[in-house]
């Protein structure tokens, strides 16, 4: 009968004395990576330790918007996959993830932005991914909410169209592989702290949590935003990683009027219609490191301004809910992957910034190939955190961050 | 229907008419109604139908805690009819119905929530997966509340203000008037808000006695009158508090009256010290159609009756867990509503002095009792009480069933403000603790009840304010302190949470249509912290924000998980407190840009004004895009380009050298007085950030440029990286202090020599000269010899005020060579074709001085002066697997010029095409790419993949650089 | 949450007036030698403090000084420094 369902994930608190692998937090990518290796590796004594409850973080906390119009062509095979998993993911786990194809349009505000745009849109296409440049008629006709006067502050040149992309019920995806990986067998620990990771000989050999300990020759540090914190404490491996809050806010639900995800740099800010009909927006960061999860004043002010600028008839709108998550950011916005440098058994899935959600289900698949055989895949190579000292940034952002000292 | 005449209470105007349209008709009302009242008196039962099941949903409290009388006005969708005052001629529609509210087409969906448990939209619609796109669409249409359209153009004026105040009290109740009173008393700054358009909170419309001969809403209105001649506050009603964030800043929107000139106004104020008194609302009883229309809550039936002068209905009973309860139901007997029955869940603990008040009237009263079922189709029929224990059940005809299960403290602000909410036995309330310093709670949220000490513990929280403010109150706080303890404390309040029943259609959120059977269904799965509950039933996530779900949630997730260390936690709190309008947050939302000192005169050329960071600046001059003819001005003749927005600095001192030292590449020992001197800064990877030039003004004195998106940068980049050093300079930024006009051209110099006083000849001024002239005896101009177009020019820095009249006297000296404007675009064209590189064009993120082919101008001799970005510039100068930039053409001639972006492709992407185009100087098309090292060889293939090129891949090749002008003569001329 | 920061020249103000510029992380080390790890080190990877942490500011929108404080990361505000540093 309907609504008369087993538990979806096991309650335990009971650690047991030893795993083949440790995840450390019950987000996305530590979900997502313990589900694979327990479906496709056969790896089912793993246990993801979380500290709160899994999705607390910023699994729980983003917009969902998924896409795969990324800048470079190390990021854009991996996007692109993962675009493809959410429908074979919903029949997988028989969780309904909601993906939701309504596509996405990036705005342009100027001429040098198209250009910036030309070569993503190029990139994509070169890479198979259906992505183009629409001039502002086109974007009026997609989005007719959207002002493409020249009243702006600064008025619309033209788009990025991306028809592939669009948003996925975020909690559904935390529910859907926690629920996948129990079944399995893995085993998810929540409200349990991970205290320190132990080392033997270079190689990992254990966990220690405020339960007591595990013995284990494989963590995975999937920790998000602490996780540079966690390696550095735990391990004192310093990241090139700075910690920063986000915040997104949504509006009270009405009918239908967005059609697509609209995202804008020039006014950072973003806004999708949910299944709901609320509106979603966000993008703003204050740029200094924070680990507070509370929201600014400021913010909410800047993103009304922003948003009654590109869509006017949402002065008429009311935001009902602001909140807050941490991205922790790397100086290139692309992410750090590694495993056995310079500790063996030690894997490290973190830096994603703001772009954790659209990649956790891929990178859990890889990561979980990474994990089971050793050997990193080709297509995570370019990820790893030695970049930074070989002058070999990743070109994800063409321009300098603003969070940092650097610029 | 007839109102209630002639009670002092009354807060309408009867003498004066209103009315509105509502649904297709008019409806009358008087001045001060609210368009639920309003329409309530015209008797509106039904106000909308639910969002899920389209159950009917009525008026249910009067604050706007709940979607229940959300309308339509004027085509703005989500209008609380509760808090919004009528206007004259406003049209009011109905929302989420599919007919009327009394006949909705969708009233179906009731019938179909068996179908619809907790989170089924998980579960079903992805089998199979052909049926998902389809159930979007459905999905889509269903949810949301009220419609919008695309044109609609919200009308009235939103603005901000900025306030600071000593000490800002949140709630004019008796316990915030009295703390506002305390603090005004000591002359400080005081502001006071409040949410209600009139000041009082729950004294305003009680008629019960303060003292004898005193009822509470004289004493309330006895308090406002002091408040309102007390010169130092400044009041806020009908303003609604909306954040509270650390260091206390306080945000909140006021809505305005028809006197005032905004509709809403954003006020986001500092305070040194906060006082919370928000008071209580009432906590909604659980029961079988809680949610029927003609159900409502103590405080609106009361307030309905003594503020608005309308009677909820003729029959009414009552169940519930305060002595409000008991009190309004006397009160309201006097006033006319006949009243069935007074159930209490409370077996004891009521005010002794009540019962026989009931009895007096009789009027039957039940302690032990609660509604467990309404009943009803639409609207209220009648009601099933039962005892505690869901044995002994008794039937009661009403149209009306006043239901409250007690108090819950109005805590937001101080939970957004970093304090925590504990559970608290006693009241049964999430009390504050931990409340940030200069913080106080105050009045009934702390669980007191005797109106005396309401106010006194008010009193209190206003002086810890002043004490928070630097002044000496600390004798009398103790008094006060003293006088509060001996009066009674905090309450015992209901822990009741839910009456007997079976749960089905017993509704914790009215807004999303959440039951405790859905509650129970989500627990069962396995979600047990109440934060995931919400998330999963969505409880508490729509419009009303948790309002009415907030407290019953975790109440009753305690109630029935049978951990034993489950303690009843809250979800959290999150801002706005009360949904907010975009138009208010945005306010006036100025659009703001800086615009040159010759900008009028730009326009009126005929400038293509663009936006190029924070400055408005001419693209073109002319209707061709690619600026044909300003580039062959330039080329053979002589143009003018403002180039204002270039940064200028000074920087001078005994160190000053030593900083330029550290922040540009080359060696700055070498820059000397009367030269221009080129150089570049790097970041710590080595990557390009900034070029510009630089000359000697004086000793230790130094001029220099910077691009215009440095401008803002460079004074803090300069000091950042010489933070640790203590050295001793200055440096003054003078980008808007100055004026630039680059005149260039080959007649570029018989324009200047007709204006200045000195001479212009190549051999007095030649190529990367600097001078100072007057021109016309008047203007002092600083000129330079640069060649970033690639022709004799001169750039000129004069002080703003004097730009215009310079570009005029240089404009009447040209005519006679017609003297043209040049723009943006013509400039990208001319200096592409010298290969000149402008940052961020040709360059990105992670590209080196090396990679754009300027690594000589690194002085690798100069470590001592630990040269920001010197030692990347080391460890990559030999690396040949990094993007380089190269010039390259188009194999056939006649091809157009790749766009800019375009990828450079060789079974994967090596690289992209910077800028390029179609040069008439050397009739082709020219460019710039950046591409992988194995491609920088001159005559290399690069092949290029354009977006939507369909397979056809553009084929150019690498040649050296400049394309134009290669031995630069024309620029030396 | 609504950070002010003590500029030692302005005073207590809008932490919006502000710029971030970095964990303290002391003077950059000498280039002679500096390996690319090493380097690194200096210029990209941080401690990542959950807690209270010395870094550095500049009064953008006012003096424009570059100064250090305590900030407490997990809270965002400006927390007083440890006890020997203050004489």
């Amino acid at each position: 009968m309907l609504g008369r369902g087993k538990r979806l994930w096991s309650r335990s608190k009971r650690l047991k004395s030893s795993y083949d692998a440790v995840i450390i937090g019950g987000g996305l990518h530590g979900l997502a990576t313990a589900y694979f290796l327990a479906t496709r590796h056969g790896m089912n004594h793993v246990a993801v330790v979380e500290k709160r409850y899994i999705g607390f973080g910023g699994a729980g906390r983003n917009t969902a918007i998924v896409r795969a119009n990324q800048r470079t062509q190390e990021n854009l095979p991996l996007y692109k996959e993962a675009l493809e998993l959410w429908p074979v993911l919903t029949q997988e786990l028989d969780f309904n993830l909601m993906f939701y194809n309504c596509g996405n349009l990036n705005l342009a505000h100027s001429e040098a932005a198209l250009k910036a745009m030309r070569l993503q849109v190029a990139s994509a296409q070169f890479h198979g991914i259906d992505s183009r440049l629409i001039d502002p008629k086109e974007c009026k006709e997609l989005v007719p909410a959207l002002d493409v006067s020249d009243r702006l502050r600064y008025p619309i040149y033209g788009g990025m169209y991306h028809p592939p992309g669009g948003i996925v019920r975020h909690d559904a995806v935390v529910w859907g592989l926690a629920s996948g990986a129990s079944q399995k067998g893995v085993d998810i620990i929540q409200g349990v702290a991970v205290t320190g990771i132990g080392v033997q000989g270079g190689r990992i050999t254990s966990v220690e949590t405020d339960h007591g300990t595990i013995t284990t020759p494989r963590v995975l540090n999937a920790a998000g935003a602490y996780a540079a914190a966690i390696s550095c404490e735990m391990l004192g491996m310093r990241l090139p990683i700075s910690v920063l809050t986000i915040q997104a806010m949504v509006t009270q639900p009405l009918k239908p009027i967005l059609h697509h995800v609209i995202s804008s740099g020039t006014y950072h800010c973003y806004a999708n219609q949910t299944l709901k009909g609320e509106v979603a927006t966000g993008a703003h960061m204050d740029p200094w490191p924070n680990y507070t999860t509370q929201c600014t004043a400021h913010y909410i002010k800047h993103q009304a301004e922003a948003l009654t600028q590109l869509l006017p008839c949402l002065k008429g709108v009311k935001f009902m809910r602001a909140w807050a998550g941490l991205a922790d950011m790397t100086p290139d916005m692309a992410p750090i992957i590694d495993g056995n440098d310079p500790v063996r058994g030690y894997y490290l899935d973190c830096g994603w910034g703001y772009f954790g959600f659209k990649s956790c289900v891929v990178t859990g698949k890889y990561l979980a190939d990474f994990m089971a055989s050793g050997v990193c895949p080709q297509i995570l190579r370019p990820f790893t955190g030695r970049r930074f000292e070989q002058h070999r940034l990743m070109g994800e952002t063409p321009a300098l961050v603003h969070y940092s000292p650097d610029n | 229907m007839k109102r209630l005449a002639g009670l002092p209470t009354l807060r309408v105007n009867s003498a004066r008419a209103v009315s509105i349209e509502y649904d297709g008709k008019r409806f009358h009302g008087v001045e001060g109604d609210t368009v639920a009242t309003l329409l309530y008196a015209n008797g509106t039962r039904i106000f909308s139908r639910s969002l899920k099941y389209h159950r009917p949903r009525g008026l249910y409290s009067l604050d706007g805690q709940s979607s229940n009388t959300y309308v339509d006005v004027d085509d703005i969708p989500n209008v609380c009819a509760e808090n919004t005052f009528v206007g004259n001629g406003m049209r009011v529609e109905p929302q989420n119905v599919l007919g009327t509210p009394e006949h909705d087409w969708m009233a179906f969906m009731d019938k179909l929530s068996w179908a619809m448990p907790a989170g089924f939209y998980y579960t079903i619609f992805h089998k199979p997966a052909r049926l998902w796109p389809i159930a979007v669409r459905h999905i889509r249409k269903t949810a949301g509340l009220g419609s919008l359209s695309p044109d609609v153009e919200l009308r009235g004026r939103f603005d901000q203000i900025y306030p600071a105040a000593d000490v800002c009290i949140i709630g004019a109740g008796p316990a915030g008037m009295s703390a506002a009173l305390a603090a005004a008393a000591q002359k400080l700054r005081v502001i006071l808000l409040e949410s209600r358009p009139w000041l009082g909170g729950y004294f305003d419309y009680r008629t019960r006695n303060h003292k004898p001969g005193m009822p509470l809403y004289l004493r309330g209105r006895q308090l406002a009158d002091q408040l309102e001649q007390a010169p130092n506050i400044r009041i806020f009603k009908h303003t609604a508090v909306i954040g509270c964030y650390s260091n206390n800043l306080i945000t909140a929107f006021q809505r305005g009256s028809e006197a005032d000139c905004f509709a809403e106004r954003y006020v986001q104020i500092r305070a040194e010290s906060v006082v919370v008194a928000t008071g209580c609302i009432e906590r909604p009883l659980l029961f079988e159609n809680n949610d029927r229309p003609g159900i409502m809550q103590i405080g609106c039936a009361h307030r309905l009756a003594r503020t608005w002068g309308v009677l909820a209905g003729e029959q009414a009973v009552f169940s519930i867990g305060h002595d409000l309860g008991i009190e309004a139901a006397i009160d309201l007997h006097d006033l006319g509503l006949s009243i069935a029955c007074v159930a209490d869940v409370r077996e004891d603990g009521c005010d002794p002095a009540l019962p026989p008040q009931l009895e007096a009237r009789n009027i039957p009263f039940y302690p032990g009792w609660v509604a467990a079922k309404a009943h009803g189709r639409k609207v209220l029929k009648k009601v099933t009480l039962t005892n505690l224990s869901g044995v002994c059940k008794q039937q009661f005809d009403c149209d009306t069933l006043v239901a409250s299960a007690g108090l819950t403290p109005v805590t937001g602000p101080l939970a957004l403000a970093g304090a925590r909410l504990e559970y608290d036995a006693h009241t049964g309330y999430f009390l504050p603790t931990g409340i940030p310093q200069k913080m106080h709670a105050a009045g009934r949220m702390l669980g007191l009840e005797d109106p005396t000490a309401i106010e006194l513990s008010g009193r209190l929280a206003g002086l810890r304010a002043v004490a928070d403010c630097g002044m000496a109150v600390g004798a009398t706080i103790s008094g006060v302190e003293e006088e509060l303890a001996k009066l009674p404390g905090p309450a015992r309040g209901s822990k009741f949470v839910v009456a007997p029943v079976e749960g089905k259609k017993t509704f914790v959120c009215f807004d999303e249509d959440v039951t405790i059977q859905n509650i129970d269904q989500a627990m069962r799965l396995g979600f047990d912290v109440t934060e995931l509950i919400k998330r999963f039933t969505s409880a508490g996530t729509g419009p009303g924000q948790g309002g009415i779900a907030g407290h019953n949630l975790p109440l009753y997730v305690a109630l029935t998980h049978r951990s034993p260390d489950l303690h009843p936690r809250p979800t959290t709190v999150r801002p706005p407190l009360v949904p907010t309008l975009l138009a208010t947050y945005a306010g006036t939302n100025h659009p703001m840009s800086k615009r040159t000192p010759v900008h009028a005169s730009q326009v009126a050329a005929g400038g293509v004004m663009e936006r190029l960071q924070p400055w408005q600046r001419a693209r073109r001059f002319c209707a061709d895009t690619t600026a044909r003819a300003e580039i062959e001005n330039v080329r053979t003749n002589v143009g003018m380009l403002d180039a204002s927005t270039l940064g200028k600095f000074r920087i001078f001192g005994p160190d000053a050298l030593k900083a330029l030292q550290r922040v540009y590449v080359s060696d700055m020992a070498r820059v000397s007085t009367g030269r221009m001197y080129y150089s570049a800064m790097c970041n710590e990877d080595g990557c390009v950030i900034d070029d510009g030039v630089a000359t000697q003004i004086a000793e230790n004195d130094y001029y220099f440029t910077t691009s215009t998106g440095r401008a803002g940068e460079t004074s803090e980049w300069i000091r950042y990286h010489t933070r640790y050093d203590r050295w001793d300079f200055h440096i003054i930024n003078l980008t808007d202090a100055y004026g630039v006009i680059n005149l260039a051209g080959p007649n570029a110099r018989k324009v200047l020599e007709k204006v200045v006083d000195g001479a212009v000849s190549n051999e007095a001024f030649p190529f990367l000269g600097f001078r100072e002239f007057m021109v016309h005896g008047a203007i002092p101009v600083r000129a330079m010899r640069l060649g970033f177009v690639g022709e004799l020019s001169f750039e000129l820095h004069v002080p703003s005020s004097y730009m215009q009249s310079l570009w005029d006297i240089l404009e009447e000296a040209g005519e006679e060579f017609a003297i043209w404007n040049f723009g943006l675009e013509a400039q990208n064209t001319l200096r592409l074709e010298k290969g000149h590189v402008i940052l961020g064009s040709e360059s990105e993120q992670r590209t080196t001085l090396h990679d754009i082919g300027l690594g000589f101008f690194w002085h690798r001799d100069k470590l001592e002066a630990q040269t920001v970005g010197a030692v990347a510039l080391k460890q990559t100068e030999n690396d040949t697997s990094r993007l380089k930039l190269v010039g390259f053409k188009m194999e056939e001639p006649a091809a157009r010029a790749p766009r800019d972006g375009s990828p450079i492709v060789a079974e994967r992407i090596r690289g992209y095409v910077c800028t390029a185009r179609y040069s008439y100087a050397l009739k082709e098309p020219v460019g710039m790419a950046l591409v992988e090292g194995y491609l920088a060889k001159n005559a290399t293939r690069l092949t290029i993949f354009e977006d939507d090129c369909k397979g056809e891949l553009m084929k150019a090749k690498v040649v050296p650089m400049p394309f134009y002008d290669p031995t630069g003569k024309r620029m030396r001329m | 949450m609504a950070l002010t920061i003590t500029c030692p020249i302005c005073g207590k103000r809008s932490g919006y007036e502000f710029r971030f510029g970095g964990e303290d992380k002391g003077p950059p080390p000498q280039a002679a030698g500096l390996t690319p790890a090493a380097w690194c080190d200096y210029v990209h990877r941080n401690n990542c403090v959950a807690g209270v942490q010395k870094e550095w500011w500049c009064h953008r929108q006012g003096c424009g000084t570059w100064f250090s404080i305590y900030r407490d990361t997990t809270k965002n505000l400006e927390v007083a420094g440890p006890q020997s540093e203050d004489v």
